[in-house]
């Protein structure tokens, strides 16, 4: 049982982490070289015109100020409009749009780490020095260096240039439906689903493998790396050598009393490297043109839309502690120990 | 010597921390005076103390938060870092609070200059 105690002292570190992550991007765009007036006004726009940008975005007045009221902004849950991208749209609009692609990604990402990576990691520890072991962790090694930037082409060119198993990019064979994709949770593989249109949550899930793979297989070497040593260190302990002894079979023994305790710290790691997942994602849809939150990130890296780029660092920060929230939870409660 | 309890320590370490922030960033300023406008230099002076807040205030949340993880993690990975969460807490801390100095600084610095 987890305490309520417990819960309220984790979810009361968000507001540090929120904080600082917030006076950090602003310091950062603050420090950068540029006038963010100039990008909004134009290249072409006069002295006095990007003065009058300037009044009107705040940015003549000192930088405590500024600082004091982006701070009282986001406390408010209000980050601004857009600037440049989505000209006077609110950001949180923006990303409420964006943010479902992205999650969904890194999601099936994680999905696909942890069904290869959790099998691997224990056939590995169970097979240790054999062919089978020295294989799966050439492959997690090779998994844990390979950058997502040479991967996913790779994969593009394999599986879908040369095999033509799957499409090169997109979410939808756009042309396939009429009216365009349903926007419900903005999450394609629920609102196919929910809408009963078993074709498109077909497609959908054709489009998202290959991306999926490709951001999973950081996660997957990761996890099954984690998982053989934590599997390699209960196999040696007391009581699965009782367990052993007794009578019960080995595969037995390892699945009913060794993986609970071999978890515990591959559940940590999941969530520690959920973050990785989602700067993955910024990449992955680069290479992949999929239009969610990393590419909207790279765009207004690009066109200096500060705003954008607050809200969705803010955001990923956001994301990234409430899983650690969750895995947190899910760590005490295999080990209630932890909460001490 | 008492041993250091409850939260005397961490105050006297942000406390310090933040004398020898306020003290930099008053350097920081009048070097940056030199060569540009006050504006200027306490703009990039405040901007940078509130790098080193952020840094230091994430770094430290983080280190709390899945500092264990981190722990265990290297444990498991034979990596032989003697990274421990209390040592970054600490080291955070101090940089949290040289952060906050250093804004203290860029904003007496106008206020006196």
């Amino acid at each position: 049982m987890i305490s309520k105690r417990y819960v309220i002292k984790r979810l009361l570190l968000l507001v540090p982490v929120l904080f600082g992550v917030a006076t950090l991007v602003f310091s950062i765009l603050h420090l950068s070289p540029g006038n963010p007036a100039t990008v909004v006004a134009g290249q072409q726009a006069s002295a006095e015109e990007v003065r009058q940008v300037e009044e009107r975005l705040g940015l003549t007045d000192p930088i405590w100020v500024q600082y004091g009221r982006f701070m009282l902004d986001t406390v408010q849950l209000d980050l601004g409009e857009s600037w440049v991208i989505r000209k006077g749209e609110p950001v949180t609009s923006v990303l409420r749009w964006k943010f479902p692609i992205t999650l969904e990604l890194a999601v099936l990402g994680q999905i696909a780490g942890i069904m290869f990576g959790i099998p691997i990691g224990i056939v590995s520890a169970i097979k240790q020095d054999t062919i089978t072991d020295h294989l799966s962790r050439v492959g997690a090694l090779s998994g844990i260096s390979i950058p997502i930037f040479w991967s996913g082409p790779l994969v593009i060119l394999l599986f879908s240039v040369y095999l033509g198993w799957f499409p090169t990019s997109g979410r939808l064979t756009q042309r396939a439906y009429e009216g365009g994709a349903p926007q419900s949770t903005g999450v394609l593989l629920v609102d196919s689903l929910l809408e009963g249109n078993i074709i498109m949550f077909i497609d959908a899930t054709w489009h998202l493998f290959l991306p999926a793979m490709v951001i999973g297989i950081y996660s997957m070497a990761l996890i099954s790396r984690m998982m053989r040593s934590s599997m390699l260190e209960v196999i040696r302990q007391d009581y699965i050598r009782t367990a052993h002894a007794k009578g019960q079979g080995r595969k037995i023994t390892l699945l009913k009393h060794g993986l609970r305790n071999a978890l515990i710290p591959v559940v940590t790691v999941i969530g520690i490297q959920f973050g990785s997942l989602l700067g993955g994602a910024v990449l992955t849809e680069t290479v992949f043109n999929i239009r969610g939150i990393g590419m909207l990130l790279v765009d207004a890296i690009t066109d200096g839309d500060y705003p954008i780029i607050q809200g969705t660092v803010l955001l990923f920060a956001l994301v990234f502690t409430m899983v650690n929230l969750i895995v947190d939870l899910t760590y005490s409660y295999l080990d209630p120990r932890i909460e001490q | 010597m008492a041993p250091d309890t409850g939260l005397a320590a961490p105050a006297r370490r942000l406390a310090t921390a933040a004398v020898a922030g306020v003290a930099a960033g008053l350097l920081l300023v009048v070097g940056l005076t030199v060569n540009g406008t006050l504006r200027g230099a306490t703009e990039t002076t405040f901007a940078l103390g509130a790098l080193l807040l952020g840094f230091g205030v994430l770094g430290w949340s983080g280190s709390v938060m899945a500092g264990r993880g981190i722990e265990n993690m290297q444990r498991y990975m034979d990596t032989g870092s003697d990274w421990t969460e209390a040592d970054s807490r600490r080291a955070m801390a101090r940089i949290s609070g040289f952060g906050v100095g250093v804004m203290l600084a860029a904003s007496l610095a106008t206020a006196l200059l």
